[in-house]
């Protein structure tokens, strides 16, 4: 049984240690530990090279080679086999890649359907519906039928945010989700998931290098030399 | 079942790549339509080959052999204590030829893997005309059934086949025979059998099978004729010659015959090792060349294959990051290769048949042929289907087992 300290833990890491062997041996990760409540909006920052995006690819499941103990949503994730970890990914966990990510040869509305079609849950007319409004939210419903290979990059990032908010997961994690975007855009997409963390209580967790995004988060957590600080 | 959202994948990579899909398809039709065309031509050369050979030799054949074993004829008849002691073993034969052959007849008759048989009275003699003298065989035969097994009438070069069931005094020579003697059509030759019995017979017709054994030194009578000759009764015959369905099965109906006729059963492959060796030969060479073609069409698709998972890396990636188990991209890049095997295989054998037929329109005047030889089998087909289709999707196997194992986190990390 769960106990109900861990219940309305949304992540929860122990002691995560991670290295790289190449070129050298070299400690990337060193004894992370930290709890995100469920409906909190986190932001992670910290210089460049400390380990964000090596932090973060942890998190998201896909990283397995590390030390230390993950769980999600009260589930320990550590030690489960990659098929379980690409099913657990595909439901409860939306990623928003460092660098946008889409499929090329696939519309916008397509790059965006394919994460809930995968989960198969509901009609494709119902994913279409909410993959339309996602697009709508983040201002590019006009872009929907574009092939993913002819937008501009801020396009391109806030189609890959509305993917990964398609499956409504329990957490978002994005790796300088902003990056691409002006002001303005910068504005919708933390609106938006101040809005998600508050009235759908799922949880951000965002690296990001904007102060402005940081200070407004409900919690900032500072990577320095693979050091939680 | 393959799932609707990984077949979308399939699609888009198909088609993304216009160019390179096509190339895949070209390399599989290339295997196809080779591995067709060289097995169809194949069997076309030994089906004709086995024709050839079978016009004058029965798939199996029935006649009095002498006991197998000399040595010690008495073994069995006595305890084991018993000494014996046989000097200068000799085997008299007290029982020669098929004597009441009705019997064997009936049975042979009643076996349905049967299709047909002739009795014969073989007998080794001396054909002369003046003083050359030529060492032969004379076949007596049942002149309407020996057609039904190897269509002397066919290969008649002068005269009619069935004028010698109306003449008892007529013989048809092979055409080397007879030039040997120097006869020609409606002249006397002479016969002389062991015994030393003697009978004149007219020439009514000359054969050319361009078999140097038979046209050398074979000639036909009718069979009553030919058991006159030696002075025997009427249910004399020295071999029975029988056809079968399939000449493959010639050892099996043989082995299903032999404890049903008191007589030896020998089928083909047994007297002649070498037109069996031919065959497996020639079969041998087709199975190596076709199993090269295909694995080189094989390497064509597994090189794209290859190429479009390199190209299609960050996809990979993404899919995976999003979800996508290694199942799944199994599941993409073995259906994108089967469906280039399958498009490549129907053109590939459409190809086939064409070449076939075409080469089947190329002049080749040898023997009885008169164009290049082709068999059109459904096996051939099938087989090329099936190969086809497993080398598709062991070509596409593992590059898909590659893209399955491929690590998201280093492609996204750049
Ligand atoms: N595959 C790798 N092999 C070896 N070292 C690596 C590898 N990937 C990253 N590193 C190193 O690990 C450290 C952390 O990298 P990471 O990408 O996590 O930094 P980051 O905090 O995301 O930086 P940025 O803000 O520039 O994105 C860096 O020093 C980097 O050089
Ligand atoms: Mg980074």
């Amino acid at each position: 049984m769960k106990s109900s300290t861990t219940n309305h833990l949304a992540l929860s890491t122990q002691a995560i240690s991670k290295y790289f062997y190449q070129p050298r041996t070299f400690q990337v990760l060193k004894e992370i530990s930290f709890d995100v409540q469920k409906g909190e909006f986190l932001s992670l920052i910290g210089k460049s090279g400390s380990g964000k995006s090596t932090l973060l690819y942890v998190l998201s499941t896909m990283d397995t080679s590390y030390e230390g103990k993950l769980a999600i949503n009260g589930q320990t994730l550590t030690g489960k086999s990659q098929n379980e970890l690409a099913a657990f990914r595909n439901e409860h966990i939306g990623f928003v890649f460092q660098f946008h990510y889409l499929l090329p040869e696939f519309t916008a509305i397509d790059n965006v359907m394919l994460p809930a079609l995968k989960l198969g849950k509901k009609t494709k007319a119902e994913i279409k519906k909410k993959a339309l409004e996602n697009l709508e939210i983040l201002g590019i419903a006009e872009q929907a039928t574009k092939p993913a290979s002819q937008l501009s990059g801020g396009q391109q990032q806030r189609v890959a945010i509305a993917r990964a908010l398609i499956n409504d997961p329990a957490v978002i994690m994005g790796d300088e989700p902003t990056g691409n975007l002006d002001s303005k855009n910068t504005k919708i997409v933390f609106d938006i998931f101040r809005q998600l963390a508050r009235e759908h209580g799922q949880t951000i967790i965002a690296v990001t290098h904007d102060d402005d995004f940081a200070a407004n988060c409900d919690r900032i957590i500072e990577l320095s030399d693979g050091r939680l600080l | 079942m393959i799932r609707k959202t990984n077949l979308k994948i399939v699609f888009a990579h198909l088609t993304s790549r216009v160019k390179q899909t096509m190339v895949a398809i070209l390399s599989v039709t290339f295997g196809i339509s080779m591995y067709i065309f060289l097995n169809s031509f194949m069997n076309g050369v030994n089906g004709t080959q086995t024709e050839l050979a079978f016009s004058t030799l029965a798939h199996i054949r029935v006649y009095n052999d002498l006991p197998e074993d000399r040595s010690n004829l008495l073994a069995g008849s006595f305890d084991q204590p018993t000494a014996i002691n046989i000097r200068n073993a000799r085997v008299i034969q007290y029982r020669e030829g098929i004597r009441n052959s009705a019997k064997v007849l009936h049975t042979l008759a009643a076996l349905p893997q049967i299709k047909a048989y002739t009795p014969q009275v073989n007998i080794n003699v001396f054909f002369r005309n003046g003083a050359s003298q030529v060492n032969g065989l004379l076949s007596g035969v049942e002149v309407v059934s020996e057609e039904t097994l190897f269509k002397p009438s066919q290969y008649m070069a002068k005269g009619q086949w069935n004028d010698l069931g109306y003449r008892a005094d007529g013989i048809v020579l092979g055409k080397g025979l007879a030039k040997k003697l120097s006869v020609k059509l409606h002249d006397k030759v002479m016969v002389a059998t062991a015994s030393g019995i003697t009978r004149s017979y007219e020439i009514i017709g000359i054969i050319e099978t361009t078999l140097a054994n038979v046209d050398n030194a074979k000639a036909f009578i009718k069979i009553g004729a030919a058991r006159q000759l030696l002075s025997k009764n009427a249910g004399y015959v020295t071999d029975i010659q029988v056809n079968i369905g399939d000449f493959d099965q010639a050892r099996k109906v043989a082995d299903k015959l032999r404890p049903l006729v008191d007589f030896k059963v020998e089928p083909w492959q047994e007297a002649n090792g070498q037109l069996d060796a031919a065959n497996s030969l020639r079969n041998i060479l087709a199975v190596a060349v076709s199993f090269t073609i295909l694995l080189v069409a094989g390497f064509g698709i597994y090189n794209i294959m290859n190429m479009t998972v390199n190209e299609k890396i960050r996809e990979i990636a993404i899919l995976k990051a999003m979800g996508f188990n290694g199942r799944d991209i199994i599941e993409i890049f073995l259906t994108q290769s089967v469906i280039i095997g399958m498009l490549g295989g129907v053109v590939g054998m459409a190809l086939g048949n064409v070449i076939s037929r075409i080469v089947n329109q190329i002049p080749f005047q040898i023997a009885t042929l008169e164009t290049l030889p082709i068999a059109y089998q459904a096996e051939d087909y099938i087989m090329a289907s099936v190969f086809g289709l497993c080398t598709t999707f062991i070509a596409g196997y593992l590059p898909a087992r590659k893209a399955a194992n491929i690590d998201p986190v280093e492609i996204i990390r750049g």
